[in-house]
């Protein structure tokens, strides 16, 4: 029988194109710490899924395991249709760089290289460096005018836009965010907000953003509550 | 921008964010090959003054007949031994030392007596151009022989009152020869009793023709290199018997030997002490870049591109420690060789590529355990600066 005629594997292709990520029983062990007790989750494509939950409830754990920056201990996890449970760590990283563009609370940008540098520093894994559209992705954010500054020289809300740059600058399918206003004023975390609102219209990439800020979780579609590793709550936005 | 060269403006970004670790590596790795380079540009150096010095001391292997021996005895009674003289074929020779290949300096030797004014005296036959070569010692007051003169032993002249310009009648047993003095000639060894005049001119004199009782060899080898040239040199001539002149030989090799041991001695504390300094500043470097090295490998960095990334800081340390090691160890070989042996050290162009060698291998050898432990990082634990 052809694979394409296949019913199950029809069935799974078809779930595929609408869930960008599908967890079965997720769940991640940290010695003997539950981390993410057994999770299913799915998140169609394009959707804005905020995850919320006290320090500690497993949203970290969860971003960084649909993110491929950490192994699951047990159940299934499909990101973009690849089973991140069969990669080895490199192939890993190649996923991220494909696949995911991250936005850290920290920012966590290359302390000696300029605004631009550190956005090519993302395309010399994916590709190759291109300092054009590095400049391009850096006036997307409007930093066109900060280009040659170091993180040092930069404003908090300054190097998240670098950072949100180097996150979109290879055209990835699924943006994380983990806490990525937590550092900023108010002021600073709207201006973020609506950059990422504007860009993910533009780019139609998923966004699965973590955050303690009930303000910033309504900024997504859907926000799934976590406590203790469960998930708890469920809400849908619009 | 080429993946290459974006690498190389990385890691020159990275070594001069750095600038004060950066400087404390390259002045160890530079170090260490600038005290190797110079080390190694004495010890060259020596060993080429040595064997020059060497040189000076005259042949290292003496080829002579091995001349018929005959016990002179009666009843229990023995008088000792009388030996006939025997010459070597200078033919022979020659085969010889061209088919065993041998690099030697030679000058043959043949010795015998002319009659000069109802006495004999001792006379060697030589060729002037390997004399001048390999005896260059020998103080001459004069001039070097042309065709039909000779020169005079000083102890020689001095007895029979001879001096430059004088014309001497020598009679051999084949020829009689009217010989001009071209100078007086003096070594402070035998050489001062004898009267040296050209092989050819004696051979004929002597009726020996194509013969020679000495031949001596300046072999530019020292310990088993000459003892083998020896033996060889036996195989080929059994008529002959090839003598190694042990003591120069020795004492060459001996000079050498602990030369070199003591400066490779002196190289591998130096390069141990300066492998595990880069060593221990390489780890703090990677300890306190870890959240640099997590945020590479989240954004998609493979495990060897990341480590590429660091061994390229590494490699490039290397290469500059080794180029400035080269030229500081050129200068401290000259102030070595200048003060402790009165000499001037040569400039040895190839020594920069050991020199280069030895600083990318202390760099990368220094690095290796911090590169480990750059290809373990977990990037999640790093950014959380676990």
């Amino acid at each position: 029988m052809s694979s394409a005629f296949c019913p199950v594997k029809r069935e799974r292709l078809l779930r595929m194109a609408e869930n960008i990520i599908e967890t079965n029983g997720l769940t991640r062990n940290y010695g003997d710490i539950c981390a993410l007790k057994p999770l299913d989750l799915q998140i169609p494509e394009g959707e804005w899924l905020s995850v919320m939950g006290h320090s500690g409830s497993g949203k970290s754990t969860l971003m960084n395991l649909v993110g491929g920056l950490d192994r699951p201990s047990a159940g299934s996890l499909q990101v973009g249709g690849k089973d991140l449970l069969a990669l080895n760590e490199d192939g890993l990283a190649r996923f991220r760089r494909e696949f995911v563009g991250i936005i850290f609370q920290q920012h966590h940008l290359v302390p000696y290289l300029t605004a631009v540098e550190n956005v090519m520093m993302a395309q010399y894994f994916h590709s190759v460096p291109d300092e054009a559209e590095a400049r391009h992705a850096l006036e997307r954010v409007g930093l066109g005018h900060r280009l040659k500054n170091r993180p040092g020289e930069l404003s908090g809300g300054e190097q998240q836009r670098v950072c949100i740059a180097r996150a979109i600058i290879n055209s990835p399918k699924l943006l994380l965010g983990d806490e990525p206003t937590g550092n900023l004023d108010h002021k600073s975390t709207v201006m973020v907000m609506e950059l990422l609102k504007e860009l993910r219209a533009e780019e139609r990439f998923t966004v699965v953003m973590v955050t303690h800020n009930q303000e910033v979780a309504g900024w997504g579609d859907r926000t799934i509550y976590l406590d203790d590793g469960v998930l708890v709550r469920e809400e849908r936005m619009r | 921008m080429h993946r290459r060269r974006w690498l190389i403006h990385v890691v020159l970004r990275a070594l001069s964010h750095r600038k004060g670790r950066t400087v404390l590596l390259l002045a160890v790795l530079a170090m260490a090959s600038s005290l190797a380079t110079a080390l190694g540009i004495v010890s060259y150096s020596m060993e080429k003054r040595v064997a020059e010095e060497v040189r000076k001391y005259g042949a290292n292997l003496i080829i002579v007949p091995d001349s018929a021996r005959l016990d002179v005895g009666s009843g229990g009674l023995n008088f000792g031994v009388i030996s006939e003289p025997t010459y070597l074929q200078q033919r022979q020779v020659e085969d010889a030392l061209a088919k065993s290949a041998l690099k030697a300096e030679r000058s043959f030797h043949l010795r015998g007596a002319l009659h000069h004014k109802d006495a004999d005296i001792m006379v060697e036959g030589v060729n002037f151009s390997d004399v001048r070569r390999l005896f260059p010692w020998w103080q001459l007051t004069g001039n070097w022989p042309t065709a039909g003169e000779v020169v005079v032993g000083k102890d020689l002249a001095d007895r029979l009152k001879l001096k430059a310009g004088d014309i001497m009648e020598c009679a051999g047993k084949a020829q009689t020869m009217r010989l001009r003095i071209s100078g007086i000639v003096s070594s402070g060894g035998e050489e001062d009793g004898l009267l040296f005049l050209a092989l050819s001119d004696l051979q004929r004199a002597l009726g020996l023709e194509g013969q020679l009782s000495l031949i001596r060899l300046m072999v530019t080898a020292g310990g088993e290199t000459l003892k083998k040239s020896a033996a060889s040199l036996q195989m080929l001539l059994p008529t002959a018997k090839v003598n190694e002149v042990r003591q120069t030989a020795r004492t060459s090799e001996g000079l050498l030997a602990k030369v070199k041991l003591l400066m490779l001695m002196v190289t591998a504390v130096v390069l141990i002490s300066a492998g595990s300094s880069v060593a221990g500043t390489m780890s703090t470097t990677v300890l306190e870049r870890s959240k640099e090295i997590g945020l590479m490998k989240a954004i998609g960095g493979t495990r060897w591109e990341v480590m590429l990334i660091f061994c390229g800081e590494a490699a490039m340390l290397g290469v500059l420690g080794g180029v400035a090691g080269y030229l500081f160890g050129s200068v401290i070989a000259q102030f070595i060789t200048r003060t402790v042996f009165a000499a001037s050290a040569e400039f040895v162009p190839w020594f920069l590529f050991v020199s280069l060698g030895i600083s990318l291998f202390l760099a990368l050898l220094g690095s290796l355990g911090p590169m480990v432990s750059v290809f373990k990082l977990d990037p999640v634990r790093s950014l959380r600066g676990e």
